[in-house]
């Protein structure tokens, strides 16, 4: 009897259905509900999800492999426990009789399953502007590095760095060039996760927010104290402690004297919860009413001394 | 004068081994993956084979071990079940100890950890990662045959409810060994650890036949192991029958 299927290579993979076993005319999903549906009081509903729903999870287009005979195992070990009926007994001693699976098979099986669930979890938008934000966060560093490491170059004349000067400006250059297409592209994708956010800091600022909190529904949950000091370093404190983590680069800071910029992170906070909750939850467009707040506070702390 | 410093089996697992240091023993393990190195412990090569320091600061089970864990460990052929995986420091080990026959299969539910452990399951080809939330052990449970064990580090409140649920859907027989690292600070603070591990100890006092707990001071602080071998009682009514473990049950030294 073919039980053993074939795993396809590359990110297709094949589905064979197990064909049906003796005594004949069952297939494995359909017996196991009806049995279980007969015991739980005739409920479909409550049965637990996993026994009957994983292949038919599956996108109609994709087939799938399965090992028939340690599948038959894992089912009937959980029918066994959860539903112990002379039908599902019947099953077992069926299923026992079925060739054992390769190991090939079935570890190829559960890392197809892994990476199909892997790829759809990191194709999730938020996920792609986590990766970004941090891949963009490490450039970032990797460039200021080499910005100090061109004053090596020009405070030692004669130095035997020089002969290498040419080669690395170019990939300088070319490291350069990469962030500015990344930065695009994550801007571009923190506007239209994290609109809201995006128009009250900066697309930048939203996108490292994001990264920082892990995910929208954390931020989603943040107060504004504690976006304030997002991304600090510093131990939190009533006298002298930070006034601002990430928010210290967000838009229209820098326009303030130092001595306003608490201040400013302090009111910016308070928008951004408005605006994270709107982003995360809502989906409204705050963003005109955020950032005419958001301008009128820079005007008064510019207006105002100290 | 050198002295000779050579790997010897520790207990009666063949992939565990030791090697006498003069400040502290180190834990090995033979392994079944391909360099490099995972989290960046040693790798020695000897006779042929290739070995990896098992180190007690980055895994809580080196650190049981090394604490004088008394209970069971995985075993060559064995197929066990890891839940929280995360990216595989501590699973990459017991894929190790359960040699290339064996199996783990190991249940993580973050997405990023994950992805490092989907790609170590490139080079250890007894590990089996899946990407799921151990609380609901239905969603993989036509990934996961019956298994010879349960390890589980979970960072979690209820972990102990989680881990009940997966041992009693999982575990093959009444005599299996389940194994917990317990991360007491994830329990709440409403008690000392001590308090949690007691209450831990008192959860599955009814069905599991407890080993002495073993604290993890001073390699992970607040966490303990806790575990032993499953009893009929964890099934239920219309559970497995007792299956004792196979002779030669992999029992180290006691060592303080």
């Amino acid at each position: 009897m073919p039980t053993a299927v074939v795993v396809g290579k590359g990110p297709r993979l094949f589905l064979v259905r197990p064909p049906p076993v003796e005594p004949a005319g069952f297939l494995w999903d359909a017996d196991i509900e009806r049995a279980a549906s007969r015991r739980l009081g005739g409920r479909p509903e409550d049965l637990p999800v996993g026994l009957v729903t994983r292949l038919s999870e599956l996108p109609s287009d994709v087939r799938v492999v399965t090992p028939d005979a340690s599948l038959a195992e894992s089912l009937t070990a959980r029918a066994r426990r959860a539903f112990s009926t002379p039908e599902l007994s019947e099953l077992r001693r069926a299923r026992s009789a079925l060739p054992s699976v390769e190991p090939e098979t079935e570890r190829d099986f559960v890392r197809a399953v892994a990476r199909q669930a892997l790829e759809k979890a990191l194709a999730a938008p938020e996920e792609v502007l986590v990766t970004l934000a941090r891949e963009e966060e490490r450039i970032e560093r990797a460039l200021g590095r080499e910005a100090r490491a061109v004053e090596a170059f020009s405070q030692v004349p004669g130095s035997p760095l020089e002969r290498h000067r040419a080669t690395w400006e170019a990939a300088r250059g070319a490291l350069d060039a990469h962030h500015r297409r990344l930065l695009a592209s994550l801007e571009s994708d923190a506007r239209g996760l994290l609109p809201n956010l995006s128009a009250v800091v900066g697309a930048r600022v939203a996108a490292r927010l994001l990264s920082a909190a892990g995910s929208l529904a954390a931020l989603g949950r943040m107060a504004a104290p504690r976006l304030q000091l997002l991304g600090s370093r510093r131990r939190p404190s009533p006298e002298r402690g930070p006034r601002y983590g990430l928010l210290y680069r967000a838009d229209r800071m820098a326009d303030l004297p130092v001595g306003r910029r608490g201040a400013y992170a302090r009111s910016l906070a308070a928008l951004a919860s408005i605006a994270v909750r709107a982003d995360a939850s809502t989906r409204r467009d705050l963003s005109k009413a955020l950032i005419a707040r958001r301008d009128r506070r820079v005007a008064d702390l510019r207006r105002s001394r100290r | 004068m050198r002295t000779a410093r050579v790997l010897r089996p520790f207990g009666e697992s063949p992939r565990l081994l030791r090697r006498e240091g003069p400040e502290r023993t180190d834990l090995w393990t033979e392994t079944v993956g391909a360099p490099p190195a995972v989290y960046g412990e040693r790798w020695i090569q000897s006779n042929g084979r290739d070995y990896r320091s098992f180190e007690p600061g980055r895994s809580k089970l080196a650190a049981a071990i090394t604490r004088g864990w008394t209970g069971d460990l995985p075993r060559p052929g064995e197929q066990w079940l890891y839940l929280g995986a995360a990216s595989g420091t501590t699973a990459s080990h017991v894929a190790d100890l359960l040699g290339p026959s064996g199996r783990v299969y190991a249940v993580e539910k973050s997405v990023r950890p994950f992805a490092r452990l989907y790609a170590l399951s490139n080079r250890w080809p007894n590990l089996l990662p899946i990407l799921a939330d151990a609380r609901e052990p239905g969603r993989y449970s036509d990934l996961v045959p019956e298994v010879d064990g349960v390890y589980a580090d979970i960072a979690q409140a209820d972990q102990l409810t989680i881990v009940r649920r997966n041992a009693e859907l999982f575990l093959r027989a009444a005599g299996s060994p389940l194994l917990i690292a317990l991360k007491t600070a994830s329990m709440g603070r409403d008690r000392a650890p001590a308090g949690h591990l007691a209450r831990g100890e008192e959860a599955l006092e009814g069905v599991v036949d407890l080993e002495p707990s073993v604290k993890l001071d001073p390699f992970h602080r607040a966490h303990y192991l806790l575990g032993g071998r499953a009893r009929p009682a964890l099934f239920g009514e219309g559970g497995p029958d007792t299956v004792r473990r196979r002779p030669g049950r992999s029992r180290g030294p006691r060592r303080r």
